[in-house]
């Protein structure tokens, strides 16, 4: 095969063996790669219904077509599983070198089965794959988990692993790679640490073939090029990472305040991004590869917040600060650095302080009940929380469980801004409708990176869509999600491919994408049947979580029935009841939201 | 009459020398539309700019009134 290597090695980690086997034509067409062909496998591998810490559910690592290419930004791979936090899909993406690195090993896929009696590590080295034990390393962070295991295996191989919350089967713990990127969401990394899979290491010197390889060389300088015209203009990418964006949404007013009291937040111009720039930056970080480079190489170097590390990002930013009420970014910074060495998504984790500091404000935890006093704009509560989380100590126990299951437990579950039981990301949909959709309906809850229609509602990216509108959104977050999904089975980033790679017209119309596809793997795709494919990712997808129980597509009461109290948007709720039939109408799925057998059979899932 | 005038991340330097922070007061006369700003400070009006009038979406032709705060960043990156 071109572009793919079609090949995929399985991990059976209660009987310690490993195995190699190929991919099916049809299938590895059909489903495109990356997350595509995980669904693909998980679907025909694991019951819906299995309960997603058993050694039953599988996880599986998947890079895309355009991984390890010169394609810009192809650098990513999908975590795909059953959630343990959403009782539904888990597909977490990330960059940065490793799954280049895995790509390079001479398999597209990597599938762990079952669990293993200690816990233990896979090192990969092309097709000398060993189990190792990993007895010596659990407990252990993530910066040291990363240097043992790259020390005793290869310095230049490259590693992912989980910290203390993956052992500690956190349920919003991350998987982490490279130190510092984060397959962050829906609880990957209780699932690695269910299976006593500590870490995993890559080396290989397999890249990928391309079926035109001129052609692919051409198209990839050309967008490299507009690239760097756009970084040498300005990019705010480049000079502050997403950590520009709280002054964008608060201005919009749908900055998330105080657990999502408020749309806006008195302390942005201390939590933004020129302020990290100015104060903390050392210099941007790219994923391998990178002409965007948004990542931050970051460093405190005094107080008692004092660290170096990656980030913050935007979403931590909305977190850990607006969310909670925090106005002072070192602080911020140093929750982040602590995320990312115990293993945790910073969104799941600052949300769920946020719900917690909520409750006790309002009286329904008391100090004894926490241990200590937690209200809102508490840095250094918040900060010994994220430890407590991940270790499960104290009070920490209750919020590994994730804020809807915690708040519910203490009586409260109105205040769990979730949607299947995942914490938001940093855009509040009673300003900005459509985002409210797309988190009612997205296959792995709450998340932007299913189909970001904050692009159009809140960038202007391609076109402008005016957010306080349900006109049209039930077509455009349809849209937005097949483009994601198609996306996340290339093996592309999002930042890059939204601008650069969809041409700049309403319809996001993959014509760029098409042509790398068919440049990489020799099939001639068309930018139409490549959006048929990423529908039929995406419907299977919705069966997988259906079939699960998870049935329903709403959104928390906050966002329904309290209208916002300040901002632009001040007054307004979330009129999902509006969008949904029309969306459902959109997808081919019936009233209730379920594929109907017409669309199940023209995507041949029948 | 007095707006005020918010440029936001990389469109800051768009800010008369020496500004401190992103946001500015200006005096501008009755009927000044939202356009008139955005070129008297060098802000692109195309499909490159979100531009904003106190956090909505409204057209450019759109005449400011006293206490109005206009927006504008760059539609380049993408969140
Ligand atoms: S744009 Fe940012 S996240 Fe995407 S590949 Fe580049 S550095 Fe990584």
């Amino acid at each position: 095969m071109n572009g793919w290597h079609g090949r995929i090695l399985r991990v059976d980690l209660t009987n310690q063996t490993t195995s190699a086997e190929d991919i099916d034509p049809k299938i590895a067409r059909d489903y495109l790669g990356g997350r595509g062909w995980a669904i693909r496998y998980l679907t025909d591998e694991v019951d819906p219904m299995v309960e997603p810490l058993d050694p039953e559910n599988k996880l599986i690592f998947a890079t895309g077509p355009l991984t390890a290419t010169s394609a810009p930004t192809g650098n990513r791979y999908m975590v795909v599983t059953k959630s343990p936090l959403t009782g539904a899909l888990a597909h977490s993406n990330s960059g940065g070198d490793f799954p280049t690195w895995m790509k390079r090993t001479g398999f597209d896929l990597f599938i762990f089965e079952g669990r293993a009696e200690k816990p233990v590590y896979l090192w990969v080295n092309e097709d000398e794959v060993e189990i190792r034990s990993a007895e010596h390393l659990w407990g252990q962070d993530v910066p040291s988990t990363t240097d043992a295991l790259l020390a005793e295996t290869n310095p230049k191989a490259k590693a992912a692993c989980i910290g203390p919350a993956g052992e500690n089967l956190v349920l919003m713990a991350a998987i982490m790679n490279d130190k510092d990127r984060a397959a962050a969401r829906s609880g990957v990394g209780a699932v690695m640490g269910s299976k006593n899979l500590k870490g995993v290491v890559a080396y290989g010197r397999k890249n990928p073939v391309f079926a035109e390889e001129k052609k692919m060389r051409e198209l990839s300088i050309k967008i490299a090029k507009e690239v760097g015209a756009d970084m040498l203009a300005g990019s705010s990418l480049r000079e502050h990472g997403t950590a520009y964006v709280p002054q964008v949404t608060n201005t919009l007013g749908i900055l998330p305040t105080r657990n999502w009291q408020a749309g806006t937040f008195e302390g942005v111009d201390t939590i933004d991004g020129p302020t990290l720039t100015e104060k903390y930056l050392i210099k941007p970080k790219p994923c391998y590869r990178c002409p965007i480079a948004c990542g931050r190489l970051t460093e405190v170097p005094d107080g008692p917040y004092a660290g170096k590390g990656e980030g913050p990002e935007y979403e931590t930013i909305s977190s850990f600060g607006s969310g909670c009420g925090v106005d002072n970014l070192a602080a911020i910074t140093k929750a982040n650095y602590w995320c990312n060495e115990l293993g945790l998504d910073t969104i799941s984790t600052g949300m769920t302080i946020a719900v917690a500091m909520e409750m006790f404000e309002k009286g329904y935890l008391s100090e004894e009940e926490i241990g200590q006093p937690l209200r809102f704009g508490d840095p250094d509560a918040m900060i010994d929380m994220v430890q407590k989380m991940a270790y499960r100590e104290g009070f920490g126990n209750e919020l590994a469980e994730g804020s809807y299951r915690f708040a519910d437990k203490y009586g409260h579950p109105e205040l769990a801004v979730t949607t299947r039981k995942q914490e938001f990301p940093g855009y509040d949909p009673r300003g900005s409708q459509g985002m409210g959709l797309l988190y009612a309906t997205s296959n792995k809850g709450a998340s932007h990176m299913e189909g970001d229609v904050a692009y159009e509602e809140v960038f202007g990216v391609p076109v402008k869509a005016d957010p306080h509108s349900t006109d049209g959104k039930a077509e455009l977050v349809k849209r937005f999600q097949d483009a994601f999904t198609l996306i996340d089975a290339s093996g592309l980033c999002v930042f890059l491919a939204v601008r650069y790679v969809f041409s700049a017209d309403r319809m996001i119309w993959p014509v760029r994408l098409s042509q790398l596809m068919e440049y990489t793997t020799g099939i001639a795709y068309t930018p139409k049947e490549v959006l048929e494919a990423a529908d039929r990712v995406y419907t299977l997808e919705r069966m997988f979580l259906l079939k699960a129980g998870s049935t329903e597509d709403t959104l928390p009461p906050r966002m329904l029935n309290e209208p916002l109290p300040d901002g632009p948007a001040k007054g307004q709720v979330n009129r999902l009841d509006d969008m949904l039939p029309e969306f459902y109408k959109e997808r081919g799925w019936d009233e209730n939201g379920w594929p109907t057998e017409e669309k199940l059979k023209e995507l041949g899932l029948e | 009459m007095k707006i005020r005038l918010k440029l936001i991340s990389t469109y800051r330097e768009l800010l008369p020398k020496g500004t401190q922070g992103n946001k500015i007061e200006i005096d501008v006369p009755e009927g000044t539309r939202v356009s008139d700003v955005m070129t008297q400070f060098n802000v692109p009006q195309d499909d490159s700019s979100v531009i904003v009038v106190n956090g909505l979406t409204v057209p450019l032709s759109t005449i400011l009134v006293e206490d109005d705060e206009v927006t504008a960043f760059s539609a380049i990156a993408g969140g």
